[in-house]
């Protein structure tokens, strides 16, 4: 059987440091796959540094959209071009292509509409402390009591989409801090999310785009934003 | 109906038929959309009258059982800025919305444009 056309989205701001290597990864470890570098309006050199990288389509984007609308290009794009498969991948080297390949099993194994790379679900290499680990902890509770499923790790950027999901997301996508809305966004259009495992790596320059300060803000907003979805209607 | 002529409602009269001719003059300028600018006359119409006469305020203030007329008249305006307010935040994400889209296109629009520009190239080559 021949191997369905993938294409791997990699959401980079201001990312010079980690954007070539995460490429190059991906060029190795997924071989033939398309990659689409979405650079969300950098400061820095981050889209001549991804387009250093042969064959690669780099999309600049001429204002700063936020994480969400970055990825929504994305998901535009692979809507338009008749993909039938995406991947997202952080451009900060956080996750590891070779692990892209867990999250194509794991989709043709459970047929989900979307698989979500899980730092906490038996692989142990990675332990989020403090704060983090308790919010992260919120959010899979709140996602139990509302929806019912199990997600142990909503807040993964590290995730998979077949079709259904691409075609949806390219509509409809939360701006920041998209990712555990997006889960209840799924959910509610009777989409299925699965996790599989997977190893990360701290990331190796820059910081974070959580920082202390911003760290109620973002859980009031994720929470409320979950609350909303769940009470919106299908659309 | 008599014309209250005190300073305030003085200050009242002017201060509305200011903003009745500014939003005149700006639909005039199209810095305005018609649209919007409906409101803003029926506030300015609204102000221009109660000022002007103090027996519908004493009135509306009765009814709602406020003693001090000027002080329903100010619930009233501070009410209607609140739903201006609203709207005007339900505008702006409507706008943020379409921006976003539109950006969104255009940064996808220039990479079809360069790839095609490439191919171009290669085939003048």
């Amino acid at each position: 059987m021949q191997e369905e056309r993938i294409l791997i989205v990699i959401p980079a701001f201001n990312e010079q440091n980690n954007v070539l290597k995460v490429i190059k990864d991906v060029q190795q470890d997924v071989p033939g796959a398309d990659i689409l570098v979405i650079n969300d309006c950098s400061l820095d050199n981050t889209s001549d540094k991804a387009r250093l990288a042969e064959g690669v389509k780099v999309v600049d984007l001429p204002y700063n959209l936020g994480i969400g609308g970055a990825v929504q290009t994305g998901f535009r794009y692979a809507r338009s071009q008749g993909y039938r498969t995406m991947v997202q991948i952080d451009a900060d080297g956080q996750h590891i292509p070779r692990e892209v390949r867990k999250l194509v099993q794991a989709m043709r194994e459970n047929s989900s509409d979307m698989v979500i790379g899980s730092r906490f679900l038996d692989v142990r290499s990675y332990r989020a402390t403090g704060p983090r680990r308790v919010g992260i902890a919120l959010f899979s509770c709140m996602f139990r009591l509302l929806l019912g499923t199990k997600i142990t790790d909503g807040t993964s950027g590290f995730r998979i989409y077949n079709r259904k999901s691409i075609e949806l997301l390219a509509k409809y996508y939360p701006n920041d801090y998209p990712e555990p809305e997006a889960v209840v966004l799924l959910k509610k259009h009777g989409l299925r999310i699965s996790e599989v495992g997977v190893e990360m790596r701290p990331r190796e320059y820059g910081e974070s785009s959580i920082t202390p300060i911003k760290t109620p803000y973002y859980m009031a907003k994720v929470i409320l934003a979950i609350l909303f979805s769940c009470t919106r209607a299908r659309s | 109906m008599t014309l209250a002529l005190d300073k305030i409602h003085l200050l009242g009269i002017v201060f509305s038929l200011v903003i009745i001719f500014a939003v005149f003059w700006l639909v005039r300028q199209r810095m305005i959309k018609e649209k919007y600018s409906l409101v803003w006359f029926l506030i300015g119409v609204f102000v221009l009258v109660m000022s002007a006469f103090e027996e519908p305020m004493d009135h509306v203030s009765s009814m709602i059982g406020v003693d001090y007329a000027p002080s329903a008249l100010f619930a009233i305006l501070i009410a209607c800025a609140y739903l201006l307010l609203l709207n005007l935040s339900v505008t702006i994400s409507d706008l943020k919305r379409h921006n976003k889209a539109l950006t969104q296109e255009l940064g996808l629009a220039m990479l079809r444009l360069e790839e095609l520009e490439k191919k171009q190239d290669k085939a003048a080559k």
